[in-house]
C-alpha cells in the first residue's frame, strides 16, 4: 500500500514537471516585471490588459510580479540571461544599471517620438532617468514631498497657517515647529512640531542650506561645502531642541506618519502617496482634524526644491533600438499616467483629482511642488555614499544631537571623492 | 570488503547530487571571488584584490566581531536552554504533548515574522519587556536603539527560539534505556545527578550535532538581524554585511570572497570541534 | 536483547507528597514558559481581529474593543491564499520523500559502515552547509535557466532527491546512538544491509524521521528566496511570496491582513506538529526490538 502511494506521488510529480516545460519565446511577447503585488497588482493587470487590447495582437505584454527582494530577482535574471523585457526601476539605481550595461539606452527613440516627448516631462523628474546626458527609462510616477500640516491644531494654538504656495523659509518653518512643540492634543498628549527619523532624507536638509551631495556633473562632491554643512545644521537644531519625538520613540507608534495621524505632531513632510485624507475620513469625530498643505520651505540660496521619488520603466539591453518594444513601452507608460499620482508629465495635474479625489484641496500645492521636484544627482557609487550618509551621519545625529556632524560630513566627502575617482 | 562497497552505495545518491548541484556552483563561486563581478555587468579577473580589500576593511572586522561575540554567548545558551526544556518535556505527565507543540512553536514561524514581533517586544517605550519593567519601577534600556544593548536583544531572541532544537533532543531522549535510570535510582541518585551522569552523556551525539549546527547558524545569522538592525551597527552580522555588499551594492565578487572567508572560519571551528569529539561524545 | 521498562522506581523512595509537589512545579514552570513562547502568536491572533486603528494603540489592547473579520476578508481579496498554499503543499509533498528517504540512506551509509574516504566525504558534506546560499544562488540559477527550467518547480523539487546535508548529519548522529548488536543479530539471521536498513533502522528511527520530515515541510513552507528566484508566473507563486504582498515597496505594511494571512498560513504546520508530536511520546525503539 505504502509503496503504491510513493509511486503515485513520484508519477504525479513527473507529470507536473513535464506539464510546465519551457514557454516558447516569441518576439512580440514582452515580459514586464513589477514590484506591484496584492491589490496594486490587480489594478496593474487591468491596465496591462487594456494596453494589450489596444495593441490588437501587435504585441502582448505579460506581467511578472516580484512581491519581495525585487532587485535580487531582477539582477539574478539578468545574470542568467533571462532578463524581463521591461521592468520598473527606482531612481537611485538607474545610473548603476546604465553604467554596467544592463539596460537599454532609449535616447534616440525618446527624442524622435511624437507621442511622448522629453519636453513633456517635468525637468527634475526626467533627470532621475538621465545619466551621462542619455535617457535610460521612461518615468511613470512623480512623488514629490510637500508639507502636510494640522490646520485644526494651528488654529487652536493661534499660528498663522502657510499658504498653498507659501515662500516660507527653513528658519520660519523651524520657528513654527517650536510653537507647536510642548502643547497638548485633543487627548491631552504632548505634541511636537515635526517628525524626523531618517525621513525626510538627508538630501532635503542638505539642499535646505543651498548645498548638495553631488553636483549636476555627477562628479563634483559638494557634501562638505558650507551650504551643505549649514543645511544639516537645521536638522541638528530640530533634534537638539526636541522639536521632533526622540528617535527611539518614533517606531513605537508603528511608523512616523502615525504621529501626524494621531495629532502628536503638527507638521509632516510626505509624498502624494500618503493618504492622510482617507484615514482622517475614517476617524471618529473627536479624532478628526483638518489637513492643510504647503510647499517645502525655500532653501537658503532662494531655490525651492522638493525631493521627488520617481520610478521609471526600463528596457533590457538586448532590446535597444527595437521599434516594437519601444512602442509597447511607450503605450504602457502612457497608460500609467492615468493610474498613479502624480503623473510625471506637465499639464496633467487635473489627472490627480481624477485618480485621487481626496487630494483636491492639495492641488494648488501639488502643482507648485511638481515644478520644483527633483531627485539627487545619482551616480553608480550612490549606494556606498548613501550608506555612509545614513549610518555615519544621520543615525548618529538622531541618537546624539551633539554629534560632530561637520567633521563627519567632511570625511564622507573625502570617501565619496575616492569612490568616484576609482570608477573605471 | 563487502561492507566497504555497501556503505559507499548507500551514500551514492547524495554523492551524485553533490557533483550535479553543489560542486559546480561552488567552483563557480571560487572564480567569482577572484573577479569584480557586479551581477548585472561583466566579470573581470582581478586576482586576490577582493581578499586584500576585505582584510583591510574596518567594516569586515566590525561585523566579524559582532558575529563572534554573538556566537560565543548564544551557542552555549541555546544548547543549555533547549536541553533543559527537552528533559522537562520528556516526562509522561498529562498534557505534555501540548507543551511540546507550544515550545516548538517559535521554530515554525519564519524569521521575518519573529523579527517583527520582537521589534514590538523590545520597543523602548511601549514594548512588552519595558512595560513589565516599568510596572516594577525599573527604567528599561533602549534595546536595539542603544549600541550596548543590541547584543543582549539578539540573545533574548536566540533563547526564545531555542525550542527549535528540542525535537532533536526528544528523539534521542526516547532512546535512553529506562533501566539505566532505574539502576541509578536504586543507587540513590537524585534528579540532577541522573541528568548529569545519564542523560547528558547519552545525548552527546545529538549535542555534538547541535553544536556544529549552532556554529553554522550563528555565523550565518541573517534574517532577523537584516530586518531589525541595531544601533551603532551592532546588529551588522557578517551575513548582513555580505548580503548588502552583494545585493545592495552589487559587489558580488567581494561578497563571494567574504563568503569564502566565512566558510574558512566555520570549517576551522568545525574541524576543531570534530577533533575533540572522541573525548566527550559517547558512542 | 531486551530492555525491561523499570516500574516506577520513584515510588520506592519518594513519598507521594513529594511527587505531587514536583508535578505541580512541573506544570507551573511549563505554563509560565508557554506563555512566553506563545506571546508572538497571541499578538498575531489579536492583531488579525483588530481594526487598523487599534493595532498600535498604547497601551497594547490584547482584547480589542471591536472584533472584526475584515482583515481575513481583505487578506483573501488581495492574495489567493488557498491557491498559494496548495502550490506550496505540492512542492513540499514532492520533496519530502526524497529528503527523508535519501537522507536516511546516506546517513546509514555514513554511520554504520567503514569505507575509504568516509571521514573526508563526511567533512565535505558538512562543508556544503557552510558556504552561504546567497553566493551560490546565482550560479545555480544560471545552470537551471540554461536547462530552460525557470518558472518551474523542478529546480525546487529535484535536488531533494539527492538528500539534504543537514538531515544526513542529524540522522548520522542519531544512528550512532544505536548499539552494534542491532545489526549483528540481523546478519546472523541472514539479512542483507538493505533489509537491515529498511526493516530495522527505518522503523526504529521513527521519531527522528518524523523530525526531519517536519523540518523538510517547514523548510519548504517558509522558504522565500529560493521560490522567489525560480517562480515567475503569478499563478505559480507560493505562500511566503503571497505574504510578502502585504508589505509594499515603499515600506508600508498592511498589518491586519498580513497577520490574518500569516495565521492561516501557520495552521497546516501546527496541525502537522500536533499530529507528529505523538510519535515522541511513544518509546518506539523500546517496543520495536525483540531479541
Amino acid at each position: 500500500m505504502k509503496r503504491i502511494g510513493v509511486l503515485l506521488i513520484v508519477l504525479l510529480l513527473a507529470l507536473h514537471l513535464i506539464g510546465c516545460g519551457r514557454k516558447k519565446e516569441e518576439s512580440n511577447n514582452f515580459e514586464f516585471a513589477t514590484w506591484a503585488a496584492g491589490a496594486e497588482l490587480t489594478d496593474l493587470r487591468e491596465i496591462v490588459d487594456k494596453v494589450n487590447e489596444a495593441a490588437a495582437g501587435e504585441y502582448v505584454i505579460e506581467i511578472q510580479s516580484i512581491p519581495s527582494d525585487y532587485y535580487v530577482k531582477i539582477s539574478t535574471q539578468i545574470a542568467g540571461k533571462h532578463s524581463p523585457d521591461f521592468f520598473w526601476m527606482t531612481q537611485e539605481l538607474v545610473s548603476k544599471y546604465a553604467e554596467l550595461g544592463a539596460i537599454a539606452n532609449l535616447t534616440s527613440q525618446f527624442n524622435e517620438s511624437e507621442r511622448l516627448k522629453p519636453e513633456e516631462y517635468y525637468e527634475g523628474v526626467l533627470a532621475s532617468a538621465t545619466y551621462k546626458e542619455k535617457y535610460w527609462g521612461l518615468p511613470w510616477i512623480a512623488n514629490p514631498m510637500l508639507v502636510y500640516y494640522n490646520k485644526t491644531m494651528f488654529e487652536q494654538i493661534g499660528i498663522k497657517v502657510p499658504t498653498p504656495t507659501d515662500d516660507w523659509t527653513w528658519e520660519e518653518f523651524i520657528q513654527i515647529a517650536r510653537e507647536l512643540t510642548g502643547k497638548e492634543n485633543y487627548k491631552g498628549e504632548s505634541t511636537y512640531g515635526y517628525v524626523v527619523d531618517g525621513w525626510p532624507n538627508i538630501e532635503t536638509f542638505i539642499w535646505a542650506g543651498g548645498g548638495d551631495v553631488i553636483g549636476e556633473d555627477g562628479k563634483t562632491i559638494l557634501l562638505d561645502s558650507n551650504e551643505s554643512l549649514k543645511g544639516v545644521g537645521y536638522l541638528q537644531t530640530i533634534i537638539a531642541e526636541g522639536l521632533t519625538p526622540r528617535y527611539a520613540e518614533i517606531a513605537s507608534l508603528g511608523s512616523n506618519n502615525v504621529w501626524f495621524e494621531k495629532q502628536r505632531v503638527g507638521m509632516y513632510m510626505g509624498g502624494l502617496q500618503d493618504n492622510f485624507e482617507e484615514k482622517v475620513n475614517k476617524m471618529s469625530e473627536e479624532a478628526k482634524f483638518e489637513i492643510g498643505y504647503a510647499p517645502m520651505p525655500v532653501c537658503d540660496d532662494g531655490t525651492s526644491w522638493s525631493f521627488d521619488w520617481t520610478a521609471s520603466t526600463v528596457m533590457k539591453k538586448d532590446l535597444e533600438g527595437n521599434k516594437l518594444a519601444y512602442k509597447a513601452l511607450e503605450d504602457l507608460t502612457l497608460a500609467f499616467f492615468e493610474w498613479k499620482v502624480a503623473p510625471p508629465v506637465k499639464n496633467s495635474v487635473e489627472n490627480v483629482v481624477k485618480i485621487a479625489p481626496l487630494k483636491d484641496k492639495a492641488i494648488e500645492t501639488i502643482e507648485f511642488t511638481l515644478l520644483g521636484a527633483r531627485s539627487a544627482n545619482y551616480v553608480p557609487e550612490w549606494s556606498d555614499i548613501n550608506d555612509k550618509l545614513w549610518y555615519n551621519l544621520y543615525v548618529k545625529l538622531l541618537n546624539d544631537p551633539t554629534f560632530d556632524y561637520k567633521t563627519e560630513m567632511k570625511s564622507i566627502a573625502e570617501y565619496s571623492r575616492g569612490k568616484i575617482a576609482a570608477r573605471k | 570488503m563487502r561492507k566497504q562497497s555497501a556503505g559507499f552505495l548507500f551514500i551514492l545518491p547524495w554523492l551524485i547530487g553533490l557533483v550535479l548541484f553543489t560542486l559546480a556552483p561552488m567552483i563557480a563561486a571560487v572564480y567569482i571571488s577572484l573577479t569584480d563581478w557586479t551581477i548585472v555587468g561583466e566579470a573581470n579577473f582581478i586576482g586576490f584584490d577582493n581578499y586584500t580589500h576585505l582584510f583591510q576593511s574596518e567594516e569586515f572586522y566590525k561585523s566579524l566581531w559582532v558575529t563572534v561575540r554573538y556566537a560565543l554567548l548564544a551557542i552555549p545558551l541555546i544548547i543549555a536552554t533547549s536541553l533543559a526544556i527537552s528533559v522537562m518535556l520528556d516526562k509522561g505527565h498529562k498534557g505534555v504533548g501540548i507543551f511540546r507543540v507550544v515550545y516548538y512553536m517559535p521554530a515554525i514561524v519564519s524569521g521575518v515574522a519573529v523579527a517583527i514581533v520582537f521589534k514590538w517586544i523590545l520597543d523602548p517605550n511601549f514594548g512588552l519587556i519595558n512595560s513589565i519593567l516599568t510596572f516594577f519601577n525599573i527604567k528599561g534600556p533602549d534595546w536595539l536603539y542603544d549600541p550596548d544593548w543590541v547584543l543582549p536583544s539578539y540573545l533574548i531572541m536566540a533563547v526564545w527560539g531555542a525550542g527549535g532544537s528540542i525535537l532533536t533532543y526528544l528523539a534521542a531522549l526516547k532512546d535512553i534505556p529506562q533501566d539505566l535510570y532505574g539502576a541509578a535510582m536504586i543507587d540513590g541518585a537524585g534528579t540532577l545527578q541522573k541528568v548529569r551522569f545519564i542523560t547528558v552523556p547519552m545525548m552527546t551525539p545529538i549535542i555534538f550535532y547541535n553544536l556544529i549546527i549552532g556554529i553554522i547558524g550563528a555565523f550565518r545569522k541573517f534574517t532577523d538581524a537584516y530586518v531589525l538592525g541595531g544601533a551603532g551597527k551592532e546588529g551588522n552580522f557578517i551575513m548582513v554585511y555580505l548580503y548588502e555588499q552583494a545585493f545592495n551594492h552589487y559587489n558580488m565578487g567581494y561578497a563571494t570572497a567574504l563568503a569564502w572567508v566565512l566558510f574558512a572560519i566555520i570549517l576551522t571551528l568545525t574541524i576543531i570541534v570534530n577533533a575533540t569529539k572522541k573525548y566527550w561524545v559517547h558512542t | 536483547m531486551s530492555f525491561v521498562k523499570s516500574q516506577k522506581p520513584n515510588s520506592l523512595y519518594i513519598s507521594n507528597e513529594k511527587i505531587r509537589f514536583r508535578k505541580i512545579a512541573w506544570y507551573v514552570s511549563l505554563i509560565i514558559g508557554s506563555f512566553i513562547m506563545l506571546l508572538p502568536f497571541l499578538w498575531m491572533i489579536s492583531t488579525s481581529f483588530k481594526l487598523e486603528d487599534d493595532i498600535f494603540s498604547i497601551p497594547i489592547k490584547w482584547f480589542p474593543d471591536k472584533i472584526t473579520l475584515d482583515n481575513f476578508k481583505r487578506a483573501f481579496e488581495v492574495v489567493p491564499i488557498l491557491k498559494y498554499m496548495s502550490n506550496t503543499l505540492f512542492i513540499a509533498v514532492g520533496k519530502i520523500f526524497g529528503e527523508v528517504f535519501i537522507s536516511a540512506m546516506a546517513a546509514y551509509g555514513f554511520s554504520r559502515f567503514k569505507f575509504r574516504g568516509r571521514n573526508f566525504l563526511f567533512m565535505v558534506l558538512l562543508a556544503t552547509m557552510m558556504l552561504p546560499y546567497e553566493v551560490t544562488m546565482i550560479p545555480t540559477f544560471i545552470v537551471w535557466s540554461n536547462l530552460g527550467l525557470t518558472d518551474n518547480y523542478t529546480p525546487l523539487i529535484l535536488p531533494a532527491y539527492f538528500g539534504a546535508a543537514s538531515f544526513i548529519f542529524f540522522l548520522r548522529m542519531y544512528f550512532e546512538t544505536f548499539p552494534a548488536s542491532y545489526e549483528e543479530a540481523a546478519i546472523i539471521d541472514g539479512a542483507n544491509y538493505l533489509q537491515i536498513f529498511r526493516k530495522i533502522f527505518l522503523p526504529l528511527s521513527k521519531p527522528a524521521l518524523i523530525t526531519i520530515a517536519l523540518w523538510a515541510f517547514m523548510g519548504t513552507w517558509n522558504d522565500l528566496l529560493g521560490q522567489l528566484i525560480y517562480i515567475n508566473s503569478t499563478e505559480k507563486l507560493t505562500i511566503q511570496l503571497g505574504l510578502a504582498s502585504f508589505s509594499s515597496m515603499t515600506g508600508e505594511v498592511f498589518w491586519g491582513p498580513l497577520m490574518a494571512a500569516s495565521l492561516l498560513a501557520l495552521l497546516p504546520i501546527i496541525a502537522l506538529l500536533l499530529y507528529a508530536q505523538k510519535y515522541f511520546v511513544e518509546g518506539v525503539k523500546m517496543t520495536g526490538v525483540k531479541g
